[in-house]
């Protein structure tokens, strides 16, 4: 075996997403009549509204490397992944790989809830390129590895989640990639299912296959990877030993929003010039219908929120405007933001409740509200809604850092079930413009009313 | 294994191909998933029938229920269909099952990536598998359907043509026409969900433009719009193999059959050009 042969070739890809549906019914069929006539897509240049996902990645794998790759959510890691599985064809640049390619990214993907567990195997395995013949050596060795039992001649609709997920992960593991691609996967299932494939990994890693492996899991990174990846919007910044990646992502989480990085400017204005843009990006927010979450798009998203609720309905996306001033990460002490919201519904809900509250960076709750409070009835909603609401808050706050928690419930007799409450969800620096002590800026002014001579 | 074989990703991979590259590499892909297709066909067979009581019969109670009506419109007088040479439930039974394919082929093609979308976004495997096999499906339907018409020919005392034995051949031409459109809008539908309720008006549409339950007209405009029309002459042409034992207008269907095989081809060559953007729509 040649161990220094390139397996994966990744030469400065690039890879754009259209952020609102409108346009990408639009570019698509731009893109198909383009194609169809034998023109190029002009791939390499952004249109309104497109951003890259990826940005200029180049980096490449040897022939039985394990490759970890890093990084928050949003930075490109699992474009990254279809992109080498051919699910997503680049933008800019070019990948060559050289073997058949397994890829373990939301396995059971081809399952037919009505079809029994058998039925599956074959058909998911056909559709990860395996021929009968294979199928039909290695069906004892994937019912095994699967630990399903007699719920193999059972419909998979009948399967527990963990069952559903074992066949995929299985059937994948056992269509004999040369190089395989792992997404998260191996976040699912029991301990001892997830025992038993890290130690099928291990043995890929001796059969000298090549693994690329994305996860939050850095643990894993660390013991299982040659070598890691650390991904940060969209680009590659930082490659090498395992555990000095690692590391370096740990202190970019710890550290939050990277304080040091705020320009502050003597005026505070011209920081978010920017974003200056003003009421046509409010137009444009209010206009747009987003299918994933937008949130994290948003300078002043804190991307070390907390999230919970049964989520019925989603919180899709939100925007702040101060002073005519479009999603600022910094405003003045005093200013009026208004803080809009967008709520997607899934299901029908009844009588809602919005709330949000302010915190300083150590929790202590400066101002909480929610339209209970004041007796707004909100409600009902419909089912496949969107909803966009709006909070006008004067921020009369001393300087510092902020975080808001925004969420809203489900009231049921006034008991409210959480549907989407994401806590330290925005991050605002607040400038003082005058000095007082404590937190909030009550305005006091001074006068001297009588001067008197007492004796 | 094909460990040396290299692949590259690049942008407009299939551009950049040569014609008899590009056409070397799609007969290859075609090639190479035959197992696929047949898989996944056998699924949505077993799947559409598993949970369903009446199963097959399925797939001949709806054109019987629509001849059914047909029938009585004409016996009401409220549709007057002309002079058929044969009972009229046998004459609109085989057009019906004729034109039926094509109609339930062509929506079942262009639905047939949209409804697996979240295959095809996780995984990379040949999406054209998916719009065949459904048309395979409305093939199945369609052999059912014949062997109802026998029993109906037998109820009626039709003796049909020595040449009906060639039907299942006769229908390829439209099978082609059928994939070809369905290639065409399955990657459409990917972009504009639009397209299914286009691709439901037109078929409702043409089942009446179309001479499918009545015979087509000899003059005027009407025949004139029928001349023209590739799926008219198709249809026909099927119609006659099984009454008539000869086409009563071999320019119209073989012209049609050339039509269909240019539009197939077409549309295929489209497919490969554009199915590596369709993940990043869906």
């Amino acid at each position: 075996m040649n161990v220094s042969s390139i397996t994966i070739k990744v030469e400065n890809v690039s890879k754009k997403f259209s952020r609102s549906l409108k346009h990408v019914m639009l570019y698509g069929i731009q893109d198909i009549g383009r194609n169809m006539f034998g023109l190029s897509s002009r791939s390499d240049r952004l249109r309104m509204d497109e951003f890259w996902a990826l940005n200029d990645v180049s980096f490449e794998v040897k022939k039985g490397e394990t490759v970890g790759i890093i990084g928050a959510n949003g930075s490109g890691k699992s474009t990254l992944l279809k992109l080498l599985n051919g699910i997503f064809m680049p933008d800019k640049g070019r990948i060559e790989i050289k073997g058949r390619v397994g890829a373990l990214i939301e396995v059971g993907a081809g399952f037919h809830p009505m079809l029994t567990g058998r039925e599956n195997i074959y058909v998911n395995g056909a559709i990860l390129g395996m021929s009968k013949k294979e199928i039909d050596k290695k069906f004892d060795d994937i019912v095994k590895f699967a630990d399903i039992g007699d719920f193999i001649d059972s419909p998979v609709k009948h399967y527990s989640s963990g069952m559903y997920v074992r066949l995929g992960f299985s059937v994948a593991v056992h269509s004999d990639p040369d190089i395989l691609l792992i997404d998260e996967v191996l976040a699912v299932g029991d301990a001892s299912f997830q025992n038993k494939c890290f130690k099928k990994l291990s043995e890929f890693k001796k059969e000298g296959k090549t693994i690329i492996l994305v996860t939050h899991d850095l643990d894993a990174i660390a013991r299982h990877c040659d070598r890691a990846v650390l991904f940060e919007g969209g680009s590659i910044s930082r490659t090498g030993d395992p555990n000095s990646v690692v590391n370096h992502y740990y202190k970019i989480i710890l550290g939050g929003n990277d304080l040091s990085s705020y320009a502050v400017s003597p005026e505070g204005s011209s920081i978010n010039s920017s974003a200056a843009a003003g009421k046509p990006e409010l137009d444009k927010f209010l206009e747009e219908i987003p299918l994933t979450d937008q949130c994290i798009y948003r300078r002043s998203y804190n991307k070390n929120e907390d999230r919970f609720g049964d989520r019925r309905a989603e919180i899709v996306d939100y925007l702040i405007v101060c002073k005519d001033i479009v999603d600022p990460t910094i405003i003045q002490s005093g200013d009026k933001i208004d803080l809009y919201l967008k709520i997607s519904f899934h299901n029908s809900i009844g009588n809602l409740r919005y709330g949000f509250l302010i915190k300083t960076i150590d929790g202590v709750k400066i101002y909480g509200w929610n339209t209970q409070f004041d007796g707004v009835s909100v409600g009902p909603a419909h089912g496949s809604n969107m909803q966009i609401i709006k909070f006008s808050i004067k921020m009369n706050l001393t300087g510092g850092d902020f975080f808001i928690d925004i969420g809203f419930d489900e009231l049921i007799n006034n008991n409210p079930t959480t549907i989407d409450k994401r806590n330290d969800f925005i991050h605002l620096v607040v400038q003082a413009k005058k000095t007082f002590t404590g937190l909030v800026e009550l305005e006091c002014s001074y006068e001297e009313i009588k001067v008197k001579q007492l004796a | 294994m094909n460990s040396d074989k290299t692949i590259t990703y690049q942008p407009d991979n299939q551009i950049k191909m040569g014609f008899l590259s590009a056409w070397k590499e799609i007969i290859n892909s075609l090639y190479g998933s035959r197992e696929l297709i047949w898989r996944l066909f056998v699924r949505d067979f077993l799947a559409k029938y598993k949970q369903s009581l009446l199963g097959f019969a399925w797939a001949v109670l709806n054109p019987l229920i629509t001849v059914g009506i047909f029938v009585y419109l004409n016996k009401a007088g409220l549709f007057n269909i002309g002079k058929t040479h044969v009972p009229y439930p046998v004459f609109a039974l085989v057009g019906l099952s004729v034109w039926t394919l094509f109609a339930t082929g062509l929506s079942a093609c262009s639905n047939s990536i949209v409804n697996a979308g979240a295959m095809v976004v996780k995984i990379n495997f040949p999406k054209s598998s998916l719009v065949i096999s459904s048309m395979a499906q409305a093939v199945v339907d369609f052999l059912v359907r014949i062997f109802l018409a026998v029993i109906v020919f037998a109820i009626f005392g039709v003796l049909p043509s020595w040449t009906a034995v060639f039907l299942p051949f006769a229908v390829i031409p439209l099978v082609m026409l059928t994939l070809g459109i369905g290639f065409f809008l399955s990657l459409i539908t990917g972009i504009f969900r639009d397209m299914v309720n286009v691709v439901n008006l037109m078929t409702t549409f043409f089942l009446f433009l179309v001479p499918v339950l009545y015979p087509a007209p000899e003059s005027g405009l009407f025949a004139a719009i029928n001349n023209i029309n590739p799926l008219s002459h198709l249809i026909a042409g099927c119609r006659d193999i099984v009454f008539l034992g000869r086409f009563a207008s071999p320019a119209g269907f073989w012209g049609s059959t050339v039509f269909s095989i240019l539009v197939f081809l077409m549309s295929l060559r489209f497919f490969y050009l554009v199915e590596a953007k369709i993940a990043e729509r869906i």
